[in-house]
């Protein structure tokens, strides 16, 4: 049983997903029309842009949570809405912005959440329900914290909670949106960190994220959004200029790369005059 | 890709349930996880809503002592108190158990839906409507239905209605809550039109549906709401791991697999169908639903969403406060739904002073 199990969660890993011809709508507003994208697999893409571009609501499509008005989304090849919704929760987890969690509940029962996809009513507990919560619980540094009450943690620990809940999940996508949005320095380099600890195992991860040079230094892959399109998508070394940044943000600054890491780090940022 | 963690190969090794939890094993297929100290809650509830029973089976104009009740459940005891205890109090402490028990477990589900301790049916207008419904059927300008039907064809309209008005936004939000109150406002105002508009005599008897009482009750609905209460419990067992999801944010729903519109539809015909029913035998007696479900949080320690404590608590808040609404002013009977109304009006005004507390339910 162990062994095909095994099996199992190796094959699913393969982990494609896709956007044909996607347009995305809030009732009669258009936020994205007609777009294509593919998340590069096993790499951590993330995705910028100014507010309002639609970067949230395109994690939203590719996740299944916002329906498509026309296009599709593939997973595996497969249109994603075709596909029965538990099916999909073992292939791909979500960690929205907005996480409201039910009162007085634990680290470890929050993680436990994340098996829901892979039980059913009558079979509400297996054996690798319970070593799937421990390895989620050591990948993101909570064994300490498990019987502590969610509420009651700092932001980054919740967040890394959250995370781990998705660990829990054993998929091989993971799509995160604004995982550091309302964390301070630290705890955003703790929640980032621990997405490259993901990537390092395999894991095809894409993330929305506001902070320009933590997207260069933590993705391997960036989409670049304005007003629903892509203006342009590749390895943070090899788009990010002086020039998008202007046409991003409206901002003007000077890029150098980081001695330590050779991401580009924005300096002398200022807003365009004239 | 690195597998995300390693298995051990060990067939002799027993599947070990979270800690505080029982696993219920049949076969190879079937694993239930039971959480113990729900089991041990609901027991307690079980005893002590027991022995109320007993009590108010005993109370009254002529005073039964526990043992002689007892012996009457059993087939025993003299004809006089078989007469008393099982075909004068009886049928009414049953509509009193059913109709807690339903109003209660209604409002929990309807509360945690709406992830708001004061989205009882009774406040959100579904009492009201069912009413409304009903009394234009006793007054004759229904369809020429049962009352105890329009009673649910009420409540139903009531949260389709509250829903459209909601545009959109689901039982979430304020917008659910407003249009409800709206609704009931205006059910009720129907209602005291209708019988303003009838002679005394149908008004009267009419009446018992407007204030929420235990006396009038139909034996026949009784026993259908027993029927409803059980299967809606059951119900309440089997999606309960889907119920479970419900507080989290409907993204983090869908992200776990699991269709939120699906687990709401399932809530809500729960809750119209519970609310119906017992407004067809007792009236608008809407403080339990509020009432009921919190005690069952309290003791519950506000972890998980005590659905069959609530139904039990609901259940044992109706005893009692119909128990006192019998005996308090004796020989005059007080309705059981001015009794919950004069305990729970002052109770949902403390809860709005201690909004302070962590809890968002």
């Amino acid at each position: 049983m162990t062994a095909s199990a095994f099996q199992h969660t190796h094959s699913s890993s393969y982990a494609r997903l896709e956007a044909e011809q996607l347009t995305l709508k809030h009732g009669k507003t258009t936020i994205i029309e007609r777009l294509n994208v593919t998340l590069p697999e096993g790499q951590v893409t993330a995705i910028v842009g100014p507010n309002g571009c639609g970067k949230s609501t395109l994690l939203n499509g590719l996740s299944r949570v916002h329906a498509p008005s026309s296009g599709v989304v593939l997973l595996n090849g497969k249109d994603i809405h075709s596909l029965p919704s538990k099916e999909v929760a073992r292939r791909l987890a979500l960690l929205p912005q907005d996480t409201l969690a039910p009162d007085g509940i634990t680290i470890e029962e929050l993680i436990r959440f994340g098996r829901h996809p892979h039980q059913s009513a009558l079979k509400q507990w297996a054996m690798n329900d319970q070593d799937a919560i421990d390895y989620a619980l050591k990948a993101a540094d909570l064994i300490g914290l498990k019987d502590r009450l969610l509420d009651t943690l700092s932001g980054g620990q919740r967040q890394r909670a959250w995370i781990a809940m998705s660990i829990a999940q054993e998929t091989p996508l993971l799509l995160l949106d604004e995982p550091t949005s309302a964390l301070d320095l630290g705890h955003q380099i703790e929640v980032f960190e621990l997405i490259r600890t993901l990537s390092k195992q395999g894991k095809t991860l894409a993330m929305v994220v506001h902070d320009l040079p933590s997207a260069c230094r933590y993705s391997d892959h960036i989409i670049a959004m304005k007003s629903g399109e892509i203006l342009t998508q590749g390895s943070p070394k090899d788009i990010m200029t002086k020039e998008l940044v202007r046409e991003l943000y409206g901002v003007d600054c000077d890029l150098i790369p980081d001695p330590m890491t050779g991401s580009p780090i924005l300096i002398n940022i200022q807003r365009v005059r004239g | 890709m690195i597998p995300n963690r390693l298995f051990m190969p060990n067939a002799t090794q027993e599947t070990v349930p979270p800690n505080g939890y029982k696993l219920l094993t049949l076969g190879h297929k079937v694993r239930i996880l039971i959480e113990k100290k729900a089991v041990v809650r609901n027991i307690w509830l079980v005893l002590i809503l027991l022995l109320s029973c007993v009590m108010t089976l005993g109370i009254g104009t002529m005073m039964i002592s526990p043992k002689e009740v007892i012996a009457v459940v059993f087939g025993h005891g003299s004809p006089m108190s078989q007469f008393i205890v099982q075909d004068l109090r009886l049928p009414r402490l049953l509509a009193a158990v059913f109709t807690g028990a339903a109003f209660s477990l209604a409002g929990c589900l309807m509360q945690t839906m709406a992830r708001n301790r004061l989205a009882t049916p009774g406040i959100i207008g579904i009492d009201n409507a069912a009413m409304a419904f009903a009394v234009s059927s006793v007054v004759g300008m229904g369809l020429s239905i049962a009352p105890s039907a329009m009673a649910l064809a009420g409540a139903a309209t009531a949260t389709a209605l509250a829903f459209g008005l909601a545009g959109g936004s689901g039982t979430r939000g304020y917008r659910f809550i407003v249009a409800g109150i709206g609704i009931g406002a205006i059910a009720g105002a129907v209602t005291q039109l209708l019988l303003s508009q009838v002679s005394i005599d149908v008004a009267n008897s009419a009446y018992p549906w407007t204030v929420g009482s235990l006396s009038a009750r139909d034996p026949f609905m009784v026993h259908i709401l027993g029927a409803g209460v059980a299967v809606c419990l059951v119900a309440c067992l089997v999606f309960a791991s889907q119920f479970a999801l419900l507080p989290f944010s409907d993204q983090v729903i869908t992200g776990l697999g699991a269709n939120i519109k699906y687990i709401r539809i399932i809530a809500l015909v729960l809750c119209i169908t519970l609310t119906g029913l017992a407004v067809s035998v007792a009236g608008p007696v809407g403080l339990v639903a509020l009432v009921g479900p919190e005690i069952a949080r309290v003791l519950a320690r506000y972890r998980g969403i005590p659905l069959v404590s609530s139904a039990l608590t609901g259940a044992l808040v109706m005893v009692i406060a119909d128990l006192v609404g019998r005996t308090i002013l004796s020989p005059i009977e007080l309705p059981v739904g001015i009794v919950t109304a004069v305990v729970g009006g002052p109770y949902l005004i403390w809860i709005l002073i201690k909004r302070s507390s962590r809890s968002s339910l």
